[in-house]
């Protein structure tokens, strides 16, 4: 496969109602900041991908409607809609175009804006059977698995806390960020709203309006564009089986992150993940979620997240800085957040982080979750 | 910034699906309060829903084996949020408990309704019972809730 790298990234400012803002011009707002930092024009681009879950909006054929806005006109394009995954799935096919010699340049771009919507109506049109009479929806499934995970690995409520305040603090040294909360508490998150026992609201990431874009280039063309190009190093994804009822034990077991990541960690010769990442950008929708990925990643022992959370190992001045964007938690866009994982894990690696910045950052690691179970493990690192 | 317009749009669908013969015999069952798995030849593992294939060993199922309508909480929440109701658009009220049942005789678990919310009485491994409505329909919502056995 030819070499590929990330040379351009470009968000929009991301919001709860961005009602300045049609489908179209958000995506155009990504599209031409991506463009601009990767330093190339609209006819430069070989072909564009495009990620949103269009059910959230109402609106059919995306790629349709908001393709012009991302300089598809004209052009090759395609749309990937996996949930949670949408824009880490979005990336890993742009990869794949350019690495195979498709393509020399490929746009990607996620984009939501679940203002306009209805996002817990797309959600409930499962299999009409068998879940739609006693759906539980994001949240009601997360609190399932994460009454299982407390059981069985010992986290607490205040650990789980501790994560949603460090990605809070973080997203205010990120002016992308929809939570700008910067005098949040363990004590706020553990007496915010209940939503489902024992996720409460300050567990949770919001629903934000947003999009982002990522310039993807070959080998000799991203050392034209790019002092830092951010290399793909490896990329691997699983899928699972449909039902909830089918993944037993799933934030524990998470055998899809956990396979998908050891795939990764091996093309990139990557042993000890937590030394020798040091940056990364996880999908984390609810607080505990990233408390089990630390174990589905290896970064720590299986029981042993709740300690790499207090002892700090994953702040912004610790040994491996999880989401120093802020995350999920703090933006979530659902078909922008896979391509945001991607662009942070990419501006690391440019040095472009501005305030949120990981001095010297060379390896990052960037991931995607979509629905019960999907996941996406991306390395990138600052030679091919 | 300019104001979003709202567009007035209520719609009322009827959608119509295709069961696979696994899911009609399943719903068919319903109607006599009866559950039914489909038992992996390769791997053993017995499915709910039933399905045609094994999504592990890609074996075709035809091995139906009995399911009672007990089981034990395999993982548990009390819901204050509750979601919408697919089918009416309307929501339960809330809080409810639901949970994650697995029945005797299979290996997958059922998402469910608890007919309890309070947090301090529901745990893993608690033995729960099916309590069936009046009139079934053969349809998951045949089943109410589980009632937690004490």
């Amino acid at each position: 496969m030819n070499p590929v790298a990330v040379i351009g990234t470009g968000q929009t400012r991301h919001a709860r109602a961005r009602d300045d803002a049609s489908q179209p011009e958000l995506v155009r707002e990504a599209a031409a900041r991506a463009l601009d930092d990767a330093g190339i024009r609209p006819r430069d681009i070989d072909a564009v991908v495009i990620a949103n879950m269009e059910l959230f909006e109402g609106r059919a054929w995306p790629e349709l409607w908001v393709g012009e806005a991302a300089f598809a006109a004209g052009k090759p394009c395609l749309k990937v809609a996996t949930g949670g995954t949408s824009g880490t799935s979005g990336c890993i096919a742009g990869f794949h175009q350019v690495a195979s010699g498709l393509f020399d340049i490929v746009l990607v771009v996620g984009f939501e804006k679940h203002s306009e919507g209805h996002t817990q109506t797309g959600m409930t049109l499962t299999d009409p059977y068998w879940d739609r009479a006693v759906a539980s929806g994001a949240v009601g499934n997360f609190a399932l698995s994460v009454s299982q995970y407390m059981a069985e690995r010992g986290v607490t409520e205040l650990q789980a806390a501790q994560v949603a305040v460090k990605a809070r603090r973080n997203a205010t040294r990120n002016p992308h960020a929809h939570l700008q909360m910067p005098a949040i508490t363990v004590e706020e998150v553990l007496a915010s709203r209940p939503l489902a026992h024992p996720l409460r609201l300050l567990d949770m990431c919001p629903q934000s309006d947003g999009a982002c874009a990522i310039v993807v280039a070959s080998g000799d063309k991203a050392r034209k564009l790019n002092p830092r190009p951010a290399w793909v190093k490896a990329t691997a994804t699983r899928h699972e089986q449909p039902y909830i009822g089918d993944i037993d034990r799933r934030l524990i077991t998470m055998r899809t992150l956990r396979d998908a990541a050891r795939e990764a960690y091996a093309s990139a010769g990557i042993r000890e993940p937590l030394k020798e990442l040091d940056v990364a950008e996880i999908y984390e929708p609810v607080s505990y979620a990233e408390l089990a990925w630390y174990e589905a990643l290896g970064f720590c022992a299986e029981g042993e997240a709740g300690r790499l959370i207090e002892d700090g190992v994953t702040e912004m001045d610790g040994e491996l800085p999880v989401n120093p964007s802020g995350g999920v938690l703090s933006t979530n866009p659902v078909g922008a957040s896979g391509v945001i994982r991607v662009a942070e894990a990419a501006l690391q690696i440019h040095g472009r982080g501005g305030d949120r910045q990981v001095e010297g950052a060379r390896t990052a690691l960037a991931t995607g979750y979509g629905v019960y179970a999907w996941a996406d493990v991306i390395v990138l690192a600052d030679r091919p | 910034m300019s104001e979003p317009i709202l567009v007035p749009i209520e719609m009322d669908q009827s959608w119509r699906y295709a069961a696979t013969a696994a899911m009609a015999r399943f719903c068919e069952g319903l109607k006599e309060c009866r559950i039914e798995a489909l038992r992996c030849e390769g791997c053993g593992r017995r499915y709910l829903p039933p399905r045609p294939v094994c999504g592990n060993c890609h074996l075709l199922l035809r091995d139906w084996v009995p399911v009672r309508d007990e089981g034990r909480l395999a993982a548990w929440t009390v819901v204050h949020v509750p979601i919408l109701d697919a089918r009416s658009g309307r929501t339960r009220e809330a809080p409810y408990g639901m949970g994650l049942i697995r029945l005797d005789g299979a290996d997958t678990t059922l998402n469910h309704y608890v007919a309890e919310h309070d947090p301090s009485r529901l745990a893993i491994g608690l033995r729960v019972r099916a309590v069936w409505r009046e009139r079934l329909e053969g349809a998951i919502d045949d089943i109410l809730h589980f009632e937690v056995l004490r």
